[in-house]
C-alpha cells in the first residue's frame, strides 16, 4: 500500500500545479545554499559558528510555527477525502500514508541546509562528516514530524468554532512578532530616537553569547547541530548519541502522534463547525447616502464577514494584530511610534480582504445576471471595508496619537487615512486581478478547509498601502506644518475616486471568466478569458 | 401575466467554443412568451452551456441571443431584466438565510415594497419559513433548489431559465417546485428549463429540444417530438444507446 501511496503523490506532484512548488523550490534551495556557503567559514573559524545554529534555529522554527503562521493552509497532496471509503484500517492507512509525507519541497530542501551539518563536522574527518550526515537524517526526521503533527493539530482545532478564534489569535501573533517584533530591539539600539537623537548603541556583534549557543543548542531544533559539533571535536560517545537518540526518539513519537490524528480524521468525516446564526433574521442595514443597492451589499458583506468560517479569522486576525502590535510597542520606550499603528491595522485589514470574490465563489453568478449589481457590489464591498477596517484604523491612530501626545501622530493619522482609502479601494481591484480560488463558499463549512491561498495578492497590496501610508508623512516634512493634511485628503480622494471605475470595469470583462474559473476551481481559465476580452 | 408577440427567448446560430471543443454548434431557439420550454440532452450536450450563454454568463464564441427583444450583447442589462435565473452547483451568499438573501436580492434590484409579500408566499409555499434562521450553506439539495427558485422569482420576470431544476432533490420537493412553476405559465410567464427527468419535461413542458453534440437534433411540439412513445424512449432512440453487452463477472 505505501508503493501504491508513493506513486500516487509522484504523479500527483508531477501534474503539478507547479507555480507555488518550483517556487518554495527554488526559494529554498537558494536559502539553504546560503546556510551552507556560510556553514564553510564558520567551520574554518572565520566567523563564529553559533551563527550556523542560529539559522538551523529558525530554519527549524519555521517548520514548527509554519502550520500556525498559516493555519488555514492544508499542505496535503494526497487528500484524505479520497482514502475514506476504502475498506482499510485507518490506523494502517494513516501509517502507509505517513511515509508518503516524507516526499516533498519542504523536506529536500531541509535536507539541502542540514548538509551545513556535514561542511561544520568535515575538519574532524571522514568518519565525523558520516556521522554528521547522520544527524542531518535525524534531524530532518524530527523537523518534518514536528511540522506535520503540528499542522494535524491545526487542521483538528479547526474544525471547531474556537478554532477559528484561536487560528485567529495564532496569525495575530505571527503577524504581531514579524511586524513589531524588531521594535524591541530597535528601541534597545537606538533608544532616544523619539527625541530625535540618533545615537547607536552598538552592541558587539561577530560572537554569540556561549549562553544563547547552548539554549540554542539545547533546543530540539539544534540536537543536529550539537552532534555535529561533538564528532568535529572529538567528544565522549555519550555527547554524541545522547542528541542522536533523542532526535530519533521524539522523531518516532512525533510521527505516531500524527499516525494517530490522521487515523481519526480518516475514521470520521470532517465535523461542520456551527456557524454563527443571526439572533433573529436580519434587519436592513440603514446606511445614509447609499442606494439600496449598495446598502443591500453593505448588509450582505457585514453578515458574511462575521459568519464565513475563512473571512472570520481574517477579519479577527486583522483586528487581532494592530493590538498586539500597539501592546509590543507599549512595552519599550518607543511609544511616539505607537501611532503608527493605526496606518498598519489598514494595512493588515487589505491584506485580509485580498480574496473576497473568490471566497465568494460561484454565487457571482448572481451579481453577472442582476442589472446594476456589479457597480453596486464593488461599492457596496469597498463601503463594508470602510466600516470594519477603515473606520477603525484612523480612529486607533487617533487615539493612540491623543494618548502619547507623539509628534509622528499628524503624519500617523494622515496615514491611516490614505492607507485606509488604498486599502478599501484597492482590496476588490485586486482580489479581481489576483484571486486565489480555493473551495467554493457553498462547500467551505470550516476554516480548516482549503479557501485558496491569496498570498500573492496580499504581498502586492501590502507595498501599495504602505507607500499610501507613507505620503502624508512624506509630504508633511517637505512642506511643513499641516502639509499631511492636504496630501492625506487629495490622495483618499483621487483613490476613491478612480479606483471603484477600474474595478467595476474589470468585473464586467472578467466576470464570466472568473466564474468559470471558480466553478472549475482553477484560477488559469482567467487566461484566455482575459485574453479574449482583451481581443 | 405578460402579452407580447416578441419571442420570449430567441437564439440564432449559437456557437461556443473551449478551445479546439465545440460545445455548442451553431444552435438555434425560439421560445414563444408564455411558453413551458423544455430543453432534453445527454450529459455534455451542451443543454448548460447554452442556458448560461442565455443568462450571458458566457460570452458565446459567435451567434446572437435575445431576451424579449432585448439583444443580450447590445443591451445587457434591458436583457437581463427580463430574466430569472436558476443554474444547478451555483453558490449564493452562502452565510445568508433565506429570508436574507431574498432580502439582498430585492435590495440588489431595488425593488419596490411589493418583494415583501411575495418573499413571505415564496417562504411559505416552499416550505422554507420553516427554518428562519438556518444559513444557506446549510440547506440541503432540495432547499437550495427552492431558495434558487424563489431568487429567481421575486422580481416578477417574464423569463425563468432553469438548469436541472429537478436534479437530485426529491418527490416532495419536486412538487412544489412543479406547482409553483405550473402557477407561473399559467399567468404567462415563460420557462425554459434543461432537464434529464423526462417524465416532468413529457408532463409539463409544451415545446421541446432535443440537443446532442451542441446541435438541435428535434425541436417541435412534445406530442410531436415524442411521435406516438414516450418522450424517453424518443430520446434514447434519438440520441442514440449502445448496446450494453452481457457481464460475466456480474453472473
Amino acid at each position: 500500500m505505501t508503493g501504491a501511496l508513493f506513486a500516487l503523490k509522484l504523479r500527483l506532484l508531477r501534474n503539478g500545479p507547479h507555480n507555488e512548488r518550483a517556487f518554495g523550490l527554488v526559494t529554498g534551495l537558494v536559502l539553504a545554499a546560503l546556510v551552507v556557503a556560510g556553514s564553510a567559514p564558520a567551520a574554518r573559524g572565520v566567523i563564529h559558528e553559533g551563527w550556523v545554529a542560529v539559522a538551523l534555529t529558525v530554519w527549524g522554527g519555521m517548520w514548527v510555527f509554519g502550520p500556525l503562521a498559516q493555519p488555514r493552509h492544508d499542505p496535503s497532496v494526497i487528500s484524505r477525502e479520497w482514502l475514506r471509503g476504502y475498506p482499510l484500517r485507518p490506523g494502517r492507512l494513516a501509517r502507509a500514508l505517513s511515509w508518503t509525507e516524507l516526499l516533498g519541497v519542504g523536506p529536500l530542501i531541509t535536507l539541502a541546509c542540514l548538509a551545513s551539518l556535514v561542511v561544520l563536522a568535515a575538519p574532524g574527518g571522514p568518519a565525523a562528516a558520516a556521522i554528521a550526515a547522520l544527524a542531518a537524517a535525524a534531524q530532518l526526521y524530527l523537523l518534518i514530524w514536528a511540522g506535520k503533527t503540528v499542522a494535524a493539530l491545526a487542521a483538528w482545532l479547526l474544525q471547531t468554532r474556537a478554532g477559528m478564534t484561536l487560528a485567529a489569535l495564532q496569525t495575530a501573533i505571527m503577524l504581531a512578532l514579524s511586524f513589531a517584533g524588531w521594535v524591541p530591539i530597535a528601541a534597545w539600539l537606538l533608544p532616544r530616537l523619539g527625541e530625535g537623537d540618533t545615537a547607536l548603541v552598538i552592541p558587539t556583534f561577530g560572537h554569540l553569547p556561549a549562553p544563547v549557543i547552548d539554549a540554542l543548542t539545547a533546543l530540539p531544533t539544534g540536537w543536529g547541530y550539537g552532534v555535529a559539533v561533538a564528532v568535529r571535536d572529538g567528544a565522549g560517545f555519550g555527547e554524541v548519541a545522547a542528541p542522536l537518540a533523542g532526535l530519533l526518539a521524539w522523531g518516532v513519537l512525533l510521527q505516531a502522534g500524527w499516525i494517530a490524528l490522521t487515523a481519526r480524521a480518516l475514521r470520521r468525516p470532517p465535523r461542520r463547525a456551527v456557524p454563527r446564526r443571526p439572533a433573529v433574521p436580519g434587519r436592513p442595514l440603514p446606511l445614509p447616502g447609499t442606494s439600496p443597492q449598495v446598502a443591500a451589499v453593505v448588509s450582505r458583506e457585514l453578515a458574511t464577514w462575521l459568519r464565513d468560517p475563512a473571512r472570520g479569522v481574517e477579519l479577527r486576525s486583522a483586528w487581532l494584530t494592530p493590538l498586539l502590535m500597539a501592546a509590543v510597542i507599549a512595552l519599550t520606550d518607543w511609544s511616539w511610534a505607537l501611532p503608527l499603528v493605526g496606518p498598519a491595522a489598514a494595512v493588515f485589514g487589505a491584506m485580509v480582504a485580498i480574496n473576497t470574490y473568490a471566497l465568494d465563489g460561484t454565487a457571482l453568478w448572481q451579481l453577472l445576471t442582476t442589472p446594476g449589481a456589479l457597480r453596486a457590489d464593488v461599492r457596496g464591498r469597498m463601503a463594508a471595508w470602510a466600516l470594519l477596517f477603515g473606520v477603525p484604523s484612523v480612529a486607533l491612530a487617533a487615539v493612540l496619537w491623543a494618548v502619547t501626545g507623539s509628534p509622528l501622530g499628524g503624519a500617523a493619522l494622515g496615514g491611516a487615512v490614505t492607507a485606509a482609502a488604498a486599502g478599501c479601494a484597492a482590496a476588490p481591484l485586486l482580489a479581481l486581478v489576483m484571486p486565489a480560488v480555493g473551495a467554493d463558499a457553498r462547500d467551505r463549512v470550516h476554516p480548516g478547509q482549503q479557501a485558496g491561498d491569496p498570498t500573492g495578492g496580499q504581498m502586492t497590496i501590502f507595498p501599495v498601502v504602505l507607500a499610501a501610508a507613507a505620503v502624508p508623512g512624506v509630504a508633511g516634512a517637505l512642506a511643513g506644518g499641516p502639509g499631511w493634511v492636504a496630501a492625506a485628503v487629495l490622495l483618499a480622494g483621487a483613490l476613491l475616486y478612480a479606483t471603484p471605475v477600474l474595478s467595476v470595469r474589470l468585473l464586467h470583462r472578467r466576470g464570466p471568466g472568473l466564474l468559470d474559473a471558480m466553478a472549475s476551481r482553477d484560477a488559469a481559465v482567467l487566461r484566455p478569458a482575459a485574453l479574449k476580452a482583451e481581443r | 401575466m405578460f402579452d407580447s408577440p416578441v419571442p420570449a427567448v430567441e437564439v440564432a446560430d449559437l456557437t461556443q467554443r473551449f478551445g479546439s471543443a465545440v460545445a455548442v454548434d451553431r444552435l438555434s431557439l425560439s421560445v414563444p412568451p408564455g411558453m413551458f420550454y423544455g430543453v432534453v440532452g445527454p450529459n455534455g450536450a451542451g443543454k448548460t452551456t447554452t442556458l448560461m450563454a442565455v443568462c450571458g454568463l458566457r460570452e458565446p464564441t459567435s451567434g446572437t441571443i435575445r431576451i424579449a427583444g432585448h439583444d443580450l450583447r447590445t443591451a445587457r442589462e434591458a436583457a437581463l431584466a427580463q430574466l430569472g435565473v436558476m443554474m444547478d452547483g451555483l453558490s449564493l451568499p452562502e452565510r445568508l438565510t433565506g429570508a436574507e438573501v431574498l432580502r439582498y436580492s430585492a435590495g440588489l434590484r431595488g425593488l419596490d415594497d411589493g418583494w415583501q409579500a411575495r418573499a413571505g408566499d415564496l417562504l411559505e409555499i416552499l416550505g422554507l419559513d420553516a427554518v428562519p434562521r438556518t444559513l444557506i450553506v446549510e440547506y440541503s439539495t432540495g432547499m437550495r433548489k427552492k431558495i434558487n427558485l424563489a431568487l429567481a422569482m421575486l422580481h416578477r420576470p417574464r423569463v425563468l431559465v432553469l438548469d436541472e431544476p429537478f436534479e437530485a432533490i426529491d418527490p416532495v420537493s419536486a412538487h412544489s417546485i412543479e406547482q409553483v412553476l405550473k402557477q407561473y405559465v399559467d399567468g404567462g410567464g415563460t420557462v425554459l428549463l434543461s432537464s434529464h427527468i423526462m417524465d416532468f419535461v413529457e408532463r409539463n413542458c409544451r415545446r421541446v429540444a432535443v440537443v446532442a453534440g451542441g446541435r438541435v437534433l428535434v425541436e417541435g411540439p412534445t406530442e410531436e417530438v415524442a411521435a406516438g412513445s414516450t418522450l424517453n424512449e424518443r430520446f434514447i432512440e434519438l440520441v442514440g444507446a449502445d448496446p450494453v453487452r452481457p457481464l460475466e463477472w456480474l453472473r
